[in-house]
């Protein structure tokens, strides 16, 4: 039985599939997808897209050497959302918040809504402490964390941990592209961009790219995500319409598409699961089942054998 | 996200239940707090940590990066309830008081013991004697390795930089214990193994074939979401066990584990799975332990060892 870390927020992985959950938690019907590319094509194909998530993990090779980013300005009269990270570990959701706090006409359950009310004119500093302090957030966002290390009548061992990774966000906001990073001051406004073709991410590209190519090459591990419409209920929507038509190719076409789409969600589905469950039950279990079908001592000889290949490569490479 | 199952920084190097005490200004009294707690010494690249943990809120109070033979806890004989400990440093006059929480005093001399062997020589690895947890009269395995099965003296081990063999050790002991030792610098000996390939693909694969009936007591164990309906073929049953125990989160536990039963402070976990505390003792206890239990629930096959 380990023990539930009520008091503080738990670090997450920073998955699709966690994201689409919390918001899925959050009342929210959009879901979060990996971008491999920034490409016209790759963007186009997720339209309508709400916001982007750029993630990443810095490598310095001295204190001294980060890049500073001189694009945009800070906007102190910013008229949307903003909160602070005041929470380390709550960093990811805090920024899908502010994502969400900045889109117009959100569906949202009450509770979220509720807490968009109450955070209304504050100042970003105690917005973000309003928003680490709802109690149903936290336990929203902790339940997509794994259980706490092996506890131990309170003893609990450290567990490897993920470093966090630094999350920041890029959404239009009255005609400007924003950029809303819970550790600066306030949200950076990267200027105007053009209604017209691609619409706001194209300039988001261009803010992005610059960004990444500030950094030395392999300096920076990052990743993007997109914050967009569930592309399923309008998906089989087209498909019913299509039925009986003579449109094969479309109708192929969309079919495959939705079947990726499914067996992604089958993967989220399965992930979020065994993210969220304590499996030294299933160890301790497994092995016995070894013992009982007379198998565990051949495993222990399979694993001694493992070993010694193991420390023979480990020798040959000091030597 | 991978887990990289072969890094060794922040390995908790062994951990026990104690709690702090404080000097009352102005005078030579200590005053314990009751806050429920834990001594962790971990090794982070190479550093050791001694940490003072929080039991119930999980932060840590206390992370001293200690040199070695620097530091060392001795008991305070003035205290008359005799299990207070300063953490006394040669470099400087800081102190530390702790007092120990665990509910028996029995361990208290081997815990204290092999900090100290630790912080005077971080190569050297806790030894832990099966005799402390399991005090009957039976014939008790060496907490070592998997393969000595005969009662031992195991007496006090001479640091592993000194040539002597300590009086009393068998052949088998020397081995495994230079084994042990060396496991410290990244080496191990022929005993030493991880739970990880024990429940291998490779090794679970065939368990999963050929005895299906043992399967449906994997199913409780499983994410609830996961678990196999009572019409699912067995085609499925597998598909599901084979997917949840290649999965990331599936590999961090037994790794976890793995590391856990290396510190030697797992007594109540073992206990919580039916299996005696000398379970907690190390990989190779832990796996004889399960053995035994698998002999005594029955249903053991009692024929030659496939291969």
């Amino acid at each position: 039985m380990s023990d539930e870390d009520s008091s503080g927020w738990q670090l997450t992985e920073s998955d699709p599939g966690v994201f689409t959950e919390l918001l899925k938690r959050l009342g929210v019907p959009y879901i979060v997808d990996d971008l491999y590319s920034l490409e016209p094509e790759s963007l186009a194909a997720l339209q309508p897209i709400h916001a982007l998530i750029f993630l990443f993990k810095w490598f310095p090779e001295s204190p001294d050497d980060e890049p500073s980013v001189s694009a945009g300005h800070y906007d102190s009269d910013f008229p949307g959302f903003f909160a602070h990270q005041t929470v380390n570990n709550a960093c990811a959701t805090l920024a899908v918040v502010n994502a969400l706090g900045n889109i117009a006409s959100l569906p949202a359950g009450p509770q979220f809504m509720d807490l968009m009310n109450f955070t209304t004119g504050m100042d970003p500093q105690t917005c973000g402490m309003a928003i680490t302090s709802a109690d149903w957030l936290r336990e929203a966002h902790n339940a997509l964390s794994p259980p706490s290390a092996i506890s131990l009548d309170g003893l609990d061992l450290p567990k490897k941990s993920e470093e966090a990774y630094h999350f920041v966000v890029y959404l239009p906001v009255l005609g400007s592209l924003y950029e809303l990073d819970g550790l600066k001051p306030y949200p950076v406004r990267h200027g105007e961009y053009e209604e017209s073709g691609e619409g706001w991410v194209k300039k988001a590209r261009e803010v992005i790219e610059e960004r990444i190519h500030t950094y030395p090459t392999g300096a920076l591990e990052f990743s993007l995500l997109a914050l967009r419409d569930d592309p399923l209920p309008g998906m089989r929507r087209r498909l019913d319409a299509l039925q009986g038509s003579s449109a094969d190719v479309e109708l192929s076409d969309l079919m495959n598409k939705i079947a990726n789409e499914n067996s992604k969600r089958e993967r989220w589905a399965f992930e979020n699961s065994s993210r969220r469950h304590n499996h030294i039950g299933l160890v301790h279990a497994l092995l016995l089942a070894l013992a009982k079908a007379g198998k565990l001592d051949s495993a222990k000889a399979d694993a001694q054998r493992v070993m010694q290949e193991r420390l023979e490569r480990q020798r040959a490479m000091r030597s | 996200m991978s887990v990289d199952l072969t890094s060794t920084s922040g390995r908790t190097i062994l951990a026990f239940k104690a709690g702090r005490a404080f000097r009352r200004a102005g005078t030579n009294f200590v005053d314990a707090s009751p806050t429920k707690g834990a001594i962790v010494l971990t090794n982070e690249d190479g550093l050791i940590h001694f940490m003072w943990k929080d039991r119930t809120t999980g932060e840590v109070g206390e992370d001293l990066i200690l040199f070695p033979g620097d530091a060392k806890l001795e008991k305070v004989t003035q205290s008359s309830w005799g299990r207070t400990y300063v953490l006394k440093f040669e470099s400087s006059d800081q102190k530390h008081f702790f007092w120990l929480q665990d509910s028996s005093a029995l361990r208290d001399e081997e815990f204290v013991t092999n900090l100290n062997r630790t912080l005077a020589d971080p190569n050297i690895i806790a030894i832990w004697d099966a005799r402390n947890v399991y005090p009957a009269s039976e014939a008790s395995t060496s907490a070592a390795g998997p393969s000595t099965s005969q009662p031992s003296t195991v007496p006090p081990i001479a640091p592993a930089t000194s040539d002597s063999t300590p009086a009393g050790t068998t052949p088998e002991q020397l081995a495994q214990l230079r084994g042990i030792v060396s496991s410290m610098t990244g080496f191990a000996s022929e005993d030493e193994l991880w739970l990880t390939d024990v429940l291998s693909s490779q090794n679970l694969l065939p368990l999963f074939q050929s005895h299906p009936e043992l399967l449906t007591s994997l199913f409780p164990h499983l994410p609830p979401e996961l678990i196999p309906s009572p019409d699912a073929t067995p085609q499925q049953v597998i598909e599901v066990l084979q997917r949840t125990t290649n999965s990331p989160p599936f590999r961090s536990a037994v790794a976890q584990l793995d590391r856990a039963l290396r510190t030697g402070a797992l007594g109540e976990f073992v206990r919580s799975l039916g299996l005696p505390e000398s379970a907690a003792t190390g990989v190779g206890a832990f796996l004889a332990a399960i053995a035994e239990q698998a002999r005594q629930e029955g249903g053991t096959e009692e024929r030659m060892e496939e291969d």
